[in-house]
């Protein structure tokens, strides 16, 4: 088994090199770019196309951004999860650079689940903001988003900063199983859980059918958005890489020669 | 959907969408404006001298 075929990378280890994960990012971004509008397009088509709720009127429309939003906060903070697992336990050289670049988005995401949340609350709950469990525990992920931003540009050394923020990312982990199951644990003003339950999902199909299509059209966003994310801070450390090198030869003008 | 424009809580529909499309807008062309930022320094370096140890094409 001396081939070129089995020593050429594949999988994980063939997307650890960076050129050859620009490469593909090249490739898929077109199709994801052009995929992602398409199903948004329909979505919200769909979703503006539903009749009013019987309850809510027509404020369930909200819905349509805000479920998709709050589910995303939640993968992106999954894609970090993977991420520093990727650092810690497999030592991957794109693992930090996934986790990196979700952050951002997540946090977007995170924000807007919270926005519209509440934009939805004051003419359905009367108020705009209650310190209720699913409430208090989302604003926590914003937070927790928030701190690893600032840690990740704090810590200059990179293998430094990716440790530790991973290490934040595990704990802060822990979050997520309490955003989930907080309106089964404690008594909130939020409801409980419609789509992802045991049983089925509660909602009528004119209003699951547009909501998953526009929670898959908001994934293909954060897949399309991640990737950019992701292609911008493998540049950021080329451009730290060449200024070092850059710096190094100033420093030291015959070993700048003598490596010609 | 035309139903809709001048309905009990319009405002609060619009002003859902409308933070949803301004926030992910807004998201999209920073990613963009670094990428291009970035590619500009890496050809800055490059004219400069400094070559990288991989070339990206993207």
């Amino acid at each position: 088994m001396t081939t070129d075929a089995a020593n050429k990378p594949s999988g994980l280890t063939a997307l650890a090199n960076p050129t050859r994960f620009l490469a593909l990012v090249r490739i898929v971004l077109p199709y994801l770019v052009v995929s992602t509008v398409l199903l948004l397009s329909i979505g919200l088509w769909m979703g503006f196309s539903v009749p009013d709720d019987y309850q809510q009127g027509r404020t369930v429309r909200i819905m349509f951004v805000h479920v998709p939003s709050v589910w995303m906060a939640m993968g992106a903070y999954m894609v970090m999860v993977s991420g520093a697992l990727g650092v810690l336990v497999w030592r991957h050289p794109l693992a930090d650079v996934a986790a990196r670049s979700a952050a951002p988005i997540g946090a977007a995401f995170t924000f807007l689940g919270l926005a519209t949340g509440s934009i939805w609350g004051r003419p359905m709950w009367g108020t705009w903001w209650v310190w209720d469990a699913r409430l208090t525990s989302f604003l926590v992920l914003l937070i927790i988003y928030l701190g690893l931003i600032a840690l990740w540009n704090a810590v200059e050394e990179p293998a430094k900063s990716a440790r530790m923020a991973a290490v934040v990312v595990l704990v802060g982990a822990l979050n997520i199983p309490i955003i989930r199951f907080s309106v089964e644990w404690f008594t909130t003003l939020h409801q409980g859980p419609s789509v992802m339950r045991a049983g089925g999902p509660s909602l009528a199909p004119h209003f699951l059918y547009p909501l998953l299509v526009m929670g898959l059209a908001f994934l293909l966003l954060f897949f399309t958005l991640h990737l950019m994310a992701m292609r911008n801070e493998i540049l950021r450390r080329q451009i730290r890489t060449a200024q070092r090198k850059a710096a190094r030869g100033h420093r030291n003008p015959v070993a700048r020669e003598t490596s010609k | 959907m035309s139903a809709l424009f001048g309905a009990k809580y319009f405002g609060f529909i619009l002003s859902a969408f409308g933070i949803t499309a301004a926030v992910l807008l807004a998201l999209t062309i920073w990613i963009v404006l670094v990428h291009k930022s970035r590619l500009r320094q890496l050809d800055a370096l490059e004219k400069a001298g400094i070559k990288r140890a991989s070339r990206p094409n993207g």
